[in-house]
């Protein structure tokens, strides 16, 4: 029998606001900590520990320097962060290819035990 | 599942719906479509002195004396290089403001394919052009003080290669992979309505005696791209908006 795609799931990335600041990163190439605090409408201390955790994991870098005066963070994803992020998105599609295709073949097997 | 202090409760619909919101989000924060058509416009108006002034400067050796004319075959050598200089420098300008945006905003952007391309394709256009001086793909009149109309007729394939050495349908080309690279469907489409207008403008002989005959070339498409940096400056959605 198949491995369940909810036992793929990796608990660092399957997570809201982390497959989000993964999300962003992975477009973005690189991005800045405001940016991320502002899309994901979150506090900055809510924004440092997920990138604490994601850092720790070593699925980001992050970057810390100035633009003029201003103090910069920057985070990037790394190839294991590409790597898990991808790895996370097709875990989603197949539960949802699962849970539908379970909702499909239940009626049908309905319809069998009428007849 | 119990690192995050964010709630777990979320579906894998939803988990997928955020990052496509995401996505749409970063892509909107990236785009700055209106400033290379702007850029290029400008670039097109300003090559309507350099062809209704600048020298022909006889570099290849195609012009022949007459009576008390000169007639050269090619392009002129002066307008080929301000095209050539003028493409890098729009496209290095075009770096710099999306690098500067990208700073300003936090976000990066993948400008890099296409400077890239863009910077190839004028290289490749010189290139093209030079080699069509010396390999002319179209008949060349017997008698070059004729003044009689020839009508000339070109293959596809002729017409591809002379494609590429036009600078607006090099502009263009490069305009697919800018909107490739910002995941862009108006500008896909705003490129190949482009595209499609430079290629029948192209097309079109004029047959004129004044020195101004060449304006119809530069300020279609300078008009088309202007046009195109207003639409894309006026119509752009807030990044804060997609969320």
């Amino acid at each position: 029998m198949a491995d369940h795609p909810a036992n793929g799931l990796d608990d660092v990335v399957h997570q809201r606001v982390r497959l989000g600041i993964m999300t962003i990163a992975h477009q973005a190439r690189q991005v800045e900590f405001g940016f991320l605090r502002t899309a994901l409408q979150l506090t900055a201390g809510n924004l440092g520990q997920h990138l604490t955790v994601l850092e720790k994991a070593e699925l980001i870098t992050i970057e810390k320097g100035y633009e003029g005066k201003r103090p910069r963070t920057w985070v990037t994803l790394t190839a294991a962060g590409r790597a898990a992020l991808r790895d996370e998105i097709a875990h989603l599609k197949q539960l949802i290819q699962q849970v539908e295709y379970a909702e499909t073949a239940e009626p049908r097997e309905g319809s069998v035990d009428r007849t | 599942m119990t690192h995050g202090s964010a709630p777990q409760a979320d579906t894998p619909h939803e988990l997928l719906a955020t990052v496509r919101d995401l996505t749409r989000q970063v892509r909107v924060a990236q785009r700055g479509t209106w400033f290379p058509l702007l850029v290029f416009a400008t670039v097109a108006l300003v090559a309507i002195p350099v062809y209704r002034y600048g020298p022909y400067l006889d570099l290849f050796h195609t012009c022949r004396s007459g009576d008390d004319q000169m007639v050269c075959s090619g392009e002129n050598p002066t307008e080929l290089g301000y095209w050539t200089v003028a493409l890098v420098l729009a496209y290095a300008a075009i770096a710099a403001f999306y690098v500067k945006r990208s700073r300003r905003r936090g976000v990066g952007t993948p400008i890099r394919p296409y400077v890239i391309v863009g910077i190839a394709l004028a290289v490749l256009m010189a290139a093209v052009s030079i080699w069509l001086t010396f390999h002319p793909l179209l008949p060349v009149p017997a008698d070059p003080f004729a003044t009689d109309v020839v009508e000339i007729k070109a293959g596809l394939a002729a017409q591809l290669i002379y494609g590429l050495a036009s600078p607006m349908a090099v502009i263009g080309l490069a305009l697919l992979v800018l909107a490739w690279v910002e995941r862009h469907w108006a500008l896909l489409a705003y490129s190949v309505v482009y595209l499609v207008i430079v290629a029948i403008m192209g097309a079109q002989v004029i047959h004129s005696a004044s020195r101004w005959f060449f304006l119809p070339h530069l300020l279609v498409p300078a008009a088309l791209l202007l046009l195109g940096a207003a639409v894309f400056a006026l119509v752009r959605p807030t990044p804060e908006g997609q969320a």
